[in-house]
């Protein structure tokens, strides 16, 4: 008689959502799936909006990651505009889309991840979580927060609020960085390098005594995916896409953001909210790929800046070609940290941030814009068809989390093959599948999770609906 | 780190929520109310919700005023002492500003005087002005911030 184990919800990531594991008749796992269980219908509610409302609505899609969707939004709008925005503004949205990687890995690291890794699967659920990591290491605890304050006030000082900054438009930005600006985040550089030396120390620490979780969370084969530039340097917000297999090899380069439907296709599953891309020569499901941090640095040659290329170097090594291995997420959001400070550190010695010329006006030049950023979880498209008069007639919104899914199914079940056991449910286990999908810190449209008391509702299902057992916590 | 930082405020508000959802956004138009008040020693933030790194500047302040609409209170505005909790919300919906008291307790080293001024929601559809109920309300909450600040 098959059994279905159920995780409702998942806590400790941003947003809502359950999985199903489905044991077999022998008590082993046949497959898990991972559940979306909230509705937003953006892409609907924003037909008949003019284009250019678009980057304040489309951030407030979610409280962690704004940032994210009114730079690809801005992105959309200047496609249709057919504008090549001033060079300033191009490194002003830059500058805001590193605070805005840094706030939300140090965020997914410290606050969301390494209370598992840190504090030991098999710790009390009521500690497993910062306030347990504060007892344990307040010095890490502290960088950690702060270092997200760092992300955060570069968001805050170039947008003038740290969520929904109403800065980013259609053509450009609305403002440059001020000289007590500059200040300001030169001032913190100090702290936030010292604070990631910290993080990578303890991460070495980390995959010294996690190789089993390096070789069960999530490793396997898959394609990779994301936004590089020509010379194959790493990207956060420019460049075009690129899509790798597990094996290094490049299988498609340099595709334009206008033309990913040719390469990307959306399979709808009956039991989520969350769509599930793949890549289109392959088919669905084989097509899988990956996006995010370990996407990002498995498609590029290198980071562009001293330290995180010498951070990249070591990460590559973990791999044969591609680092497949969904725990190294972690490893990579710390290099992409450390990247951010660096680049950002460049900016703060670069004069054009603080030019006047940041705005390039047009009207409507194109009747379909496609705007593609990434955001820190992973490649983000906002897919604007317009009419004449700027008034939006179909959207698409392709997120990181979306094109992960296929890959957090693998994941959960790949965990739960290999620690659940018949009608036993110990809580470290479900904990662990939790993991697998934090590894790719998804972004489920809120932010909402809970620290500690983890609210978990376990039930084991037979094929005919009855519930044959049940565990419940919270 | 040094985290023995002088004290920078005297008065913190905090008013979070979300302005797109009709009366949750109560709570960042009653500190954006505050703040162009310019009253001497009131520092006021804006945010959505409440998250870790809000607990550094709680830590610098003498006294915090939490701002938030309240869908399971009384059917009045609230003035409530807190006082630091580990509680289960951090960067949730119904975040709970206890925690960021733990927190800048637990991290920061230090904790101030925390009230918490509730204002009762009716309708959280999607919208960015007030129902008349919450409409009435701001006034009086916003007179009772003014009026604790004029006596701290």
């Amino acid at each position: 008689m098959s059994k279905r184990i159920l995780i409702d919800p998942v806590t400790r990531i941003e947003g809502h959502a359950k999985i199903s594991i489905f044991m077999d008749d022998a008590g082993n796992v046949s497959d898990a799936e991972f559940h979306v269980v909230e509705f937003r219908g953006f892409e609907k509610f924003c037909e008949g909006r003019p284009y250019t409302e678009m980057p304040g609505i489309t951030q407030r899609i979610c409280g962690i990651c704004p940032v994210s969707h009114t730079l690809a939004s801005a992105k959309a709008g200047d496609a249709l505009m057919a504008v090549n925005i001033p060079p300033a503004a191009d490194k002003l949205r830059r500058l805001m889309n590193l605070g805005q990687i840094i706030q939300s890995h140090a965020l997914s690291f410290f606050h969301l991840s390494a209370p598992d890794f840190l504090l030991g699967w098999d710790s009390p659920p009521a500690q497993r979580n910062v306030f347990g990591l504060i007892a344990s290491n307040k010095d890490l605890a502290r960088a950690g927060i702060r270092l997200r304050q760092f992300g955060q006030e570069i968001i805050e000082i170039l947008g003038d609020k740290k969520i929904h900054p109403a800065w980013a438009v259609p053509g450009g930005v609305r403002s440059a960085l001020s000289e007590e600006g500059r200040a300001k985040i030169r001032a913190w550089l100090p702290e936030a390098y010292a604070t990631t030396k910290v993080a990578f120390d303890l991460w070495q620490r980390t995959m010294e005594t996690h190789q089993p979780e390096i070789q069960i969370y999530g490793n396997f084969p898959s394609l990779f995916m994301g936004l590089v530039a020509e010379d194959g340097t790493w990207e956060h917000h420019g460049g075009k896409l690129r899509f790798t297999d597990s094996s290094g090899s490049i299988i498609a380069d340099q595709i334009d953001a206008l033309n990913y439907l040719d390469y990307i296709g959306e399979s709808v599953q009956g039991n989520s909210y969350l769509k599930s891309p793949y890549y289109k020569p392959l088919g669905f499901p084989a097509g899988i790929y990956r996006v995010g941090p370990l996407a990002r640095l498995n498609i590029c040659q290198q980071m562009g800046v001293p330290q995180a290329d010498a951070e990249l170097k070591k990460f590559k090594k973990l791999g044969h070609g591609a680092v497949t291995s969904s725990f190294l997420y972690h490893y990579a959001r710390l290099i992409e940290i450390l990247a951010g400070i660096e680049y950002v550190e460049r900016y703060m010695d670069d004069p054009e941030l603080s030019s006047d010329y940041l705005r390039a006006d047009a009207g409507i030049n194109n009747l379909r814009g496609v705007g593609v950023s990434e955001a820190p979880r992973g490649t983000l498209f906002h897919d604007y068809t317009v009419d004449r008069n700027g008034l939006l007639q179909k959207v698409n919104l392709i997120v990181a989390t979306g094109q992960n899914n296929l890959a957090m199914n693998q994941t959960v079940a790949q965990i739960a093959r290999h620690y659940v056991r018949g009608n036993t449910i110990p809580e470290p286990m479900l904990n662990r599948v939790e993991h697998g999908i934090r590894c790719y810190d998804p972004c489920l449209s809120c932010s909402t999770h809970a620290v500690g008391q983890m609210p978990l509702r376990v039930q084991l299902i037979a094929p005919d609906g009855s519930v044959l057992n049940e565990v419940a916590r919270g | 780190m040094n985290c023995e930082k002088a004290v920078e405020t005297e008065i913190l508000v905090i008013g979070y929520g979300n302005t797109l959802r009709g009366d949750d956004g109560v709570g960042p138009r009653v500190a954006e109310a505050v703040g162009k008040l310019r009253l001497p020693g009131v520092r006021t933030l804006i945010c959505a919700l409440l998250t870790p790194e809000l607990a550094d500047p709680i830590s610098r302040t003498k006294k915090v005023i939490f701002v938030d609409a309240a869908v399971d209170a009384s059917k009045e505005v609230q003035w409530r002492e807190l006082e630091p909790h580990e509680t289960s919300q951090l960067m949730a919906h119904a975040a709970d500003p206890r925690t960021m008291l733990a927190l800048a307790r637990d991290v920061f080293g230090r904790v101030p005087e925390a009230w918490w001024l509730t204002i009762p929601a009716v309708d959280l559809g999607f919208r960015e002005d007030f129902s008349p109920a919450v409409q009435r309300d701001f006034a009086a909450a916003l007179k009772k911030v003014q009026a604790f600040c004029a006596e701290a």
